[in-house]
């Protein structure tokens, strides 16, 4: 015990203030809002307990909680992979040892800082509008654009390329993994006369899927929490006929707007369950297509 | 750890500073109000204005004021309430007061009227919808009335006279096509108005009741909700309203609105912001009233615009007695505000006001004198789960709007998802 100790703590030193958040500022939100998720609490008044009232209203009468669900799986499904594709892609440009490569590296990333704020929601409904930017440029070649946040079936879409747009942090991290790819596999497949496609799937995919399952569980978990651009595009609703209604905006409604504290605990508890959910899925099928170098197989 | 001088010396000293802190807060002379409100560009600088007339009358007091949009408005509010760090002054709504004072987020002002608080000089019955089971929470600073703010230079290019009060929505879409049609398409006659439940608050009227009855149950019938809804679909086919796009943005901002942006001649708004509309315009902005349905009542009723109310955070009450006192008879506040809040519900108010009123302000006045033999009753303040409703009502518009849902079908659904709101509520 005391050797563990010896020998971590420095690791955990380094944790304190994390772990100092963690206890002091988030458990006990999170611990109250599972209690909190069996009452009925208008944030005024004291909560009342109601047993499983909430939930089974959630599954068994709210529609607008399952139309949530379904704008938040289309958007993951959609935005995760272009996503990371996007990252990859960028990755393997910039890892091309290119002059100033910390420049255009800082470039790249500049949008993932950009995109989590206000602004840039803005700025969004400002060029996916009627009169936007992307519309004056279809106009260049003849095409009538519509106003691509205001038609339900198209809104959605726009909060994909947003997303796919922001591909910073998942990009950093593929460059660290593709920079640990040793150079001697490629120079081997050369002289073979292996094709640069054949040399991406049989080599960079393969050596480099440990840090692909790494940022895919992480993004998954980021979409799936995906709120302030989807509540400032949405004008704070949803809107258009809820095509916008992000879980965690209707989470927010429910909470912030419509008093019902104790129902939007609920909810967080069912958005959490559902996270962990495909995160072990995700995790059960690694084992088919992860491997790890220092593994045998 | 070994306790050495120097670390108990430490402690010490942190434990005076501790100590000393609450006495520093205590010992601050100026005594502090938050005053909080929804606003626009020019209602926030006049808000600003009478602040620091308020402060250089009252030394001693300071108000810091935070103004916020219509839209975040009520979700900021929320999130305070539930921090129990609600600001000490408040603007409220009819739509809303209920929805607060049934939570207890509210405090009656009745103990300080005559005591600091001087309401005497109101009209009369102009603080029933403040007063709820019996108790005043919301002191009226402004009476007002739905209208509809039209531009009159596109209005005269294309010829148009009518009565601006007793015009019918015959007329309305009459009006609506000729614009249209001597622009070009250019400009339509109004923006759709299919998700302003504001005003299909007229149009409930016209049939003869109100969305709600006295104890708070949906009495709107579904024909109601459904002939509005056809009625803007109509007008919506034949082109002479803004197109869905512009339509289904919710609670725009002003300078969004069509008729500021000039792709549209008319909208809907509520009497006192007629001025900030002309504020962001140079063509002339008159208004009119809803209009009637061949053979209806007008449906217009009078409704306190806004109201000042004291929260059950509120710190010192005495000074916030003080600075509500100021908003309802100090003259420069009346001179200050202008119409912007809506027209004074006091002779001393509306008196204060003559000498400085503009060109629209002057517009207003008339318009709010000539409707005057042609409204009803106030509405009793609005169920818990009203906002909500009003959500609900966009949303199902949404879908008549993109043409998802016919009126018919998305009216019965209206009718029930309301009915179940206000339960839910309840």
């Amino acid at each position: 015990m005391r050797r563990f100790f010896r020998r971590n703590a420095a690791g955990y030193l380094f944790l304190t203030p994390w772990l100092v958040g963690f206890f002091l500022l988030a458990l006990g939100p999170i611990l109250a809002s599972l209690y909190l998720g069996f009452t009925r609490y208008d944030m005024v008044s004291d909560p009342r307990w109601v047993g499983l009232d909430n939930y089974r209203y959630m599954f068994e009468r709210d529609r607008r909680f399952w139309k949530a669900l379904e704008v938040t799986f289309t958007y993951v499904a959609l935005a995760v992979p272009l996503r990371l594709a996007m990252a990859l892609a960028v990755a393997m440009l910039l890892d091309k040892g290119l002059r100033s490569i910390g420049m255009y590296r800082a470039i790249f990333y500049l949008p993932s800082i950009l995109g989590a704020s206000i602004a840039i929601a803005i700025l969004w409904r400002a060029m996916f509008g009627i009169d936007g930017v992307v519309n004056q440029f279809l106009a260049l070649f003849g095409i009538q654009g519509i106003g691509w946040i205001t038609t339900p079936s198209t809104s959605i879409y726009t909060m994909v390329v947003l997303a796919m747009w922001q591909f910073g942090s998942p990009m950093l991290i593929f460059l660290a993994g593709l920079r640990s790819i040793p150079r001697d596999l490629y120079e081997a497949a050369e002289i073979d006369g292996t094709s640069r496609p054949r040399q991406f799937f049989r080599i960079t995919l393969p050596l480099l899927a440990p840090v692909v399952f790494f940022n895919l569980v992480l993004q998954i978990i980021e979409a799936f929490k995906t709120f302030s651009s989807a509540f400032i595009i949405s004008n704070g609703t949803g809107a258009p006929a809820d095509s916008l209604l992000f879980y965690t905006v209707y989470l927010f409604n429910e909470a912030f707007r419509f008093f019902r504290m104790g129902y939007a605990s609920a909810l967080a508890w069912v958005l959490l369950v559902i996270i962990a959910v495909i995160t072990a899925i995700a995790f059960a099928t690694s084992k088919y297509w992860v491997h790890y170098e220092n593994e045998r197989d | 750890m070994k306790l050495t001088r120097r670390t108990l010396m430490g402690s010490a000293g942190a434990a005076a500073a501790l100590a000393a802190f609450p006495a520093t807060r205590s010992l601050a002379q100026d005594r502090r109000v938050r005053h909080f409100w929804w606003g626009n560009p020019t209602r926030d600088e006049r808000t600003f204005r009478l602040i620091e007339q308020f402060q250089a009358a009252n030394p001693g007091i300071r108000v810091s004021g935070e103004a916020i949009g219509w839209g975040d408005y009520w979700t900021k509010m929320a999130t305070q309430t539930a921090g129990g760090n609600m600001p000490d002054v408040v603007q409220m709504d009819h739509g809303f007061i209920n929805e607060y004072v049934s939570r207890g987020a509210l405090l009656p002002l009745d103990e300080y009227v005559g005591n600091g608080l001087r309401q005497d000089h109101y009209d009369a019955g102009a603080n029933d919808v403040g007063t709820i089971g019996g108790k005043l929470y919301g002191i009226s600073i402004g009476s007002t009335s739905q209208a509809i703010p039209y531009n009159q230079r596109i209005f005269d290019e294309a010829g148009i006279e009518f009565d601006p009060l007793t015009w019918t929505t015959d007329d309305f879409a009459a009006i609506c096509a000729r614009i249209t049609e001597h622009s070009g398409g250019a400009v339509t006659g109004s923006e759709d108005l299919s998700l302003y439940i504001e005003n299909f608050e007229v149009w409930c009227r016209q049939a003869g009741t109100d969305m709600y009855d006295a104890d708070g149950n949906l009495v709107v019938s579904e024909d109601t909700v459904r002939e509005y809804w056809e009625f803007w679909g109509e007008l919506r086919a034949a082109g002479v309203v803004e197109g869905p796009d512009a339509t289904v943005q919710l609670d725009k901002g002003m300078s969004e609105l069509g008729i500021v942006r000039g792709t549209s001649a008319m909208t809907f708004r509520y009497a006192n912001q007629v001025g900030a509309v002309q504020s962001l315009m140079t063509d002339p902005v008159g208004a009119a009233m809803v209009p009637h349905r061949a053979g209806m009542d007008y449906g217009h009723f009078v409704l306190p615009s806004m109201f000042l109310a004291m929260t059950r955070d509120a710190g010192d009450k005495d000074a916030v007695i003080a600075y509500i006192n100021h908003w309802i008879t100090a003259p420069e506040a009346f001179v200050t505000l202008g119409l912007d809040r809506g027209i004074p519900p006091s002779e001393l108010g509306r008196e204060a006001l003559l000498p400085s009123l503009s060109d629209v302000d002057t517009r207003v006045i008339d318009y709010f004198s000539a409707i005057q033999d042609k409204i009803g009753p106030t509405p009793t303040s609005k169920p818990k789960g009203a906002g909500e409703v009003r959500d609900n009502f966009m949303r199902t518009g949404t879908d008549v709007v993109l043409g998802y849902v016919p009126a018919a079908e998305a009216a019965s659904r209206f009718i029930e998802d309301a009915g179940f709101i206000l339960e839910r509520a309840r």
